[in-house]
Parts: structure tokens; sequence; C-alpha cells
């Protein structure tokens, strides 16, 4: 009897030892083996050559990316990505993450559009493009942390409400939105669970942007996921970092508010 | 679709007069192009991020003619669902309904089931009319994608859920005027008897030609076809059939 009893409570404490799960999200359940796998996140590859590539004096001004300020003052990175897309006075509009990378890559190393480090916005097979590294890296530095976009200028509390009726938003050759496929629970296209944004929890999973998509064999950003979508709905191509791009971020960041972020994340 | 609903209107005569505002501000303001954003309501300031902000690529070609501009366009339907986030109250859900209904067109030579071996593979191909970083072929048939959210041969276990099971659905119904038509309707305009459905209008917007719909159709009642291997004695009574 005592030494069964000795065997629950070794049980149990390993169980509470798995990250908190909410039981009834098969999006985030369904996917042990993921969660499995990602003890070693091959984004951890890509997060490396982030951190050399931010801390490295680059382009015609041949400065680092050390004195940029990503709201949280120059050069802080923990904490910084959980709390944007954000105001910024210098730029005066919001920016995500990956649009205030390139701010600074513009203004502090002298990169212009068309330089491959600006002009290359996602990775392909057999090239990661600077962007996602830097942004991977600047990322993980909020690993654990909870999202919490703030909310204080007038532009940001009505970039995330103009991003809510994006979300709501049907049109296009299939009459489809976001809400088409990301408001009820437990729903999957073909075999794929499909995160809800009315279930903060596995909602915060969902959109911990970077990923390792194993699909993709690279790591993909917020900005890639969300022109995917459009594509698939058959509506117009969204363009990297438009204000369109980042109001919608910035809603689906706020319904992510108080949840934990995985950053990088491992993703189907 | 209709350009100038009155949403577009409202919003062209809302840019309007903040820029005539702009005009006035120009020498003080940061934010010289274009209207104050903080004047705006939220959907005033979506509609604004659509369709005048650059932010989507509104001049591309779409392979049904034109440009993409008409995809974010929005028609009734679409825009009374998205007011309404797809909970239409009674009234409005009415007038949906009747719209659905009137926008059904049938082919001229009856409902016809085509063949259930094209069904299969146009029920599998989600391909067709994406465009923006890459663009579909407008010369390769467009798919129905019908699994992506529905169960229909059950060997086929690659089927989403966001829509019922179609398994046995001509086993169940029959192949009879009424369910072609009530099924053809369906893939027509599925508005005219689910409000707000989820379910694209794959005959009102053009996606799927009427030889494909007579082709998926085939392959939802033809009884040859595997989504009708048949159910045990009593199944359809359990199922309210």
């Amino acid at each position: 009897m005592l030494r069964r009893l000795l065997w629950y409570s070794i049980l149990l404490s390993g169980l509470a030892c798995v990250p908190a799960v909410a039981s009834d999200s098969p999006y985030l359940t369904k996917r042990q083996q993921l969660m499995m796998l990602a003890e070693s996140n091959p984004a951890e590859l890509t997060l490396w050559k982030g951190e050399e590539l931010f801390h490295e004096k680059r382009g015609p001004k041949n400065a680092s990316l050390e004195a940029c300020d990503f709201g949280l003052g120059p050069g802080v990175l923990e904490g910084a990505y959980v709390q944007m897309p954000r105001y910024f006075e210098d730029a005066s509009r919001v920016m995500d993450l990956e649009s205030r990378i390139i701010y600074c890559m513009k203004t502090l190393q002298g990169f212009t559009e068309e330089d491959e480090p600006i002009a290359r916005k996602h990775s392909s097979a057999d090239h990661t493009a600077d962007l996602v590294a830097l942004y991977t890296y600047i990322a993980s530095q909020s690993d654990g942390m909870k999202w919490d976009p703030p909310m204080e200028h007038p532009m940001e509390k009505l970039t995330r409400d103009a991003g809510e009726v994006l979300f709501y938003r049907r049109a296009g050759k299939m009459d489809f939105g976001c809400v088409s496929c990301h408001s009820e629970q437990r729903k999957r296209i073909r075999l794929s669970y499909l995160p809800s944004v009315h279930q903060p929890e596995e909602w915060a999973k969902a959109i911990s942007w970077p990923a390792y998509r194993i699909g993709h064999g690279v790591v993909r950003s917020s900005q890639h996921r969300v022109r995917g979508c459009y594509w698939q709905m058959r509506q117009a191509g969204l363009n990297f970092g438009s204000e369109a791009s980042i109001a919608i971020l910035s809603f689906w960041t706020d319904r992510a508010r108080g949840h934990v972020a995985t950053l990088p994340d491992l993703k189907r | 679709m209709y350009p100038w609903n009155h949403r577009t209107v409202m919003v062209t005569a809302l840019l309007a007069l903040a820029g005539i505002v702009g005009c006035a501000q120009q020498e003080t303001s940061e934010r010289s192009q274009g209207p104050d954003p903080l004047e705006m309501t939220p959907e005033a300031y979506a509609e604004y991020l659509v369709f005048e902000s650059g932010s989507f690529r509104l001049d591309q070609p779409v392979q049904e003619g034109g440009d993409a501009r008409q995809r974010m366009e929005q028609d009734e339907i679409q825009r009374l669902c998205s007011e309404t986030r797809n909970r239409p109250p009674a009234d409005v859900a009415g007038r949906i309904v009747r719209r659905a209904r009137e926008s059904i067109r049938y082919p001229e030579d009856g409902i016809q089931l085509g063949d259930w071996r094209k069904g299969a593979e146009l029920a599998r191909s989600g391909y067709g009319y994406r465009v923006g970083h890459r663009n579909d072929d407008p010369d390769r048939t467009a798919g129905g994608n019908c699994y992506a959210c529905h169960q229909m041969d059950p060997d086929e276990l690659g089927y989403g859920n966001l829509g019922p099971s179609l398994t046995n659905y001509g086993e169940l119904r029959g192949q009879g005027e009424s369910v072609r038509r009530f099924v053809y309707e369906m893939i027509y305009n599925p508005h005219a008897y689910f409000p707000c459905t989820n379910m694209p209008r794959f005959g009102v917007n053009d996606f799927l030609s009427q030889e494909s719909i007579s082709h998926i159709m085939a392959y939802l009642l033809d009884p040859e076809s595997p989504v009708n291997p048949g159910i045990e004695p009593g199944e359809g009574e359990r199922r309210g059939l």
C-alpha cells in the first residue's frame, strides 16, 4: 500500500513537471510529439546566427544593432518582443518586431530597402535570411514571458481594434476571414488542429512566432504566417510589414495577453 | 460584387473630409500625407487599411480577370456576416437567406450527376485562385477542397471537421430530384440554408464550374462512389434520417 502511494506520488510529481497544458485543447495536447522534440529545436541554429549578426558591425555606417530601441530603451532585448507591436515616436507609427529591426538596419546601419539583408524577408532551404535570424534572436529574449502588448498610445488601441475588424472581415473568392478557421476549439483543417482566438492558452502558443516549421524545414515569422493566411483565403496579397499586417498582429497579440510565449517555437 | 456599397461611400467621404482637415494642418503635422487615423472609427480605419494604405497588392491581376481589389470588396452577404460576426440576428439572417436564394442559378439541362471519379479528385484538391506572393495557374481546374472540412470516403483519413461528416451522404438520402436540388444549392450558395455559414459559395463566386459541381455531386450521391460504402442496419434511424 505504502509502496503504491509512493509510486503515485512520483508519478504525480512527474506530471507536475510537464508544462501546464489545457487538457481539453487538442491543438496543444495532440502535439505531444512536437513538445518532446522541442527540447532540441533546430531554430537554435537560426538564433545563434541572429545573435552574431546583432552584435556585428555592418552596413555603410559600420554599426551594430546594439543601440536599437525595441521599446524598452536602446539595446534592451529582454521582454521587448512580448511588448510589441508598439507605437514608436521616432517612426510615428506602430511597429512589429520585424518592422522595427528593418527600421534600425536603415537608421543605424545605413542599409536600404534594396540591400540583401533587408530585401530578403524570408528564408529558403539553402539560405537563412538575416532578418529571420535577427528576429529569432531578439524574440528568444522573451521566451517564457507573458504576452503584454502596450495599449497606452491611442494608435496602439486603434491598430488593435482595426485588427479585430479585419479578423472578422470576410471577403475574397471563398468568403473567408481569419474568423473562419480560428474561432472554435477542436476544429481541424485536414489533420491540423486549429488554434482558437477564444482560448488564450492555445492562442498564446499559436502566435509564438518565430517557429521552426517542420513542413518547411526553416524558421518562419508572424509576417510569413499572416501572408500565408491571406493567400489561402483567396484575398489580395498582403504586403510585408504593412499597416494592415501589423493591425492583425496587434489584435492577435492582445488576445494572448497574460499567457506564456514560447520563443522560438516548433510548429508542424 | 458591389464596388460602391454604402460603406465604401462612407469611407471615401470620411477620407475626403479628413483630407481637407489634413491640408489645413500640413505645416504642423508630421503626417502630411493622408488622413489622421485617430479621427476614424476602428471600422473606418480597417477599411482605410484595406483599400488606401498600400497594405494589400490590390493592383495585381487575378485569375477571373480584373485585379485583386475586387477580392477585397465585400458584397452584401460578406458584409452582413462580418458585421454580425457570423451570428446574424433573425431579421438579418432572413435577409441573407432571401439574397442567397435569389442568387442561385440552375444548369439549363437540369441538375445532373457527373463522374464521381473526377469528383474524388476535386474534393481533395485545394488548388485555384490564390494570388499574392505565388499565383495559381488559371488553366488548371480549381478544386473544391471538401476534405479540408468534411469527412467523405471513410478510407481517407486526412479529413477536417469544420463541417459535418458527409460519409454515406447518398446512401442515407438517395439521389432523388429534391436531394440533388438541395445538394446543388448547398454547393452553389449555402447561405440559402445556413446564413453566415463558414462554407464558401462555390457557385455564386464562380469558384467551381457547373461541370465541377456535377462531378462533386456524383462523388457525394452516386451509389458507386466510395463516399457511400453502405451502413449498418438501423444507422439511418440513429442519425435521424
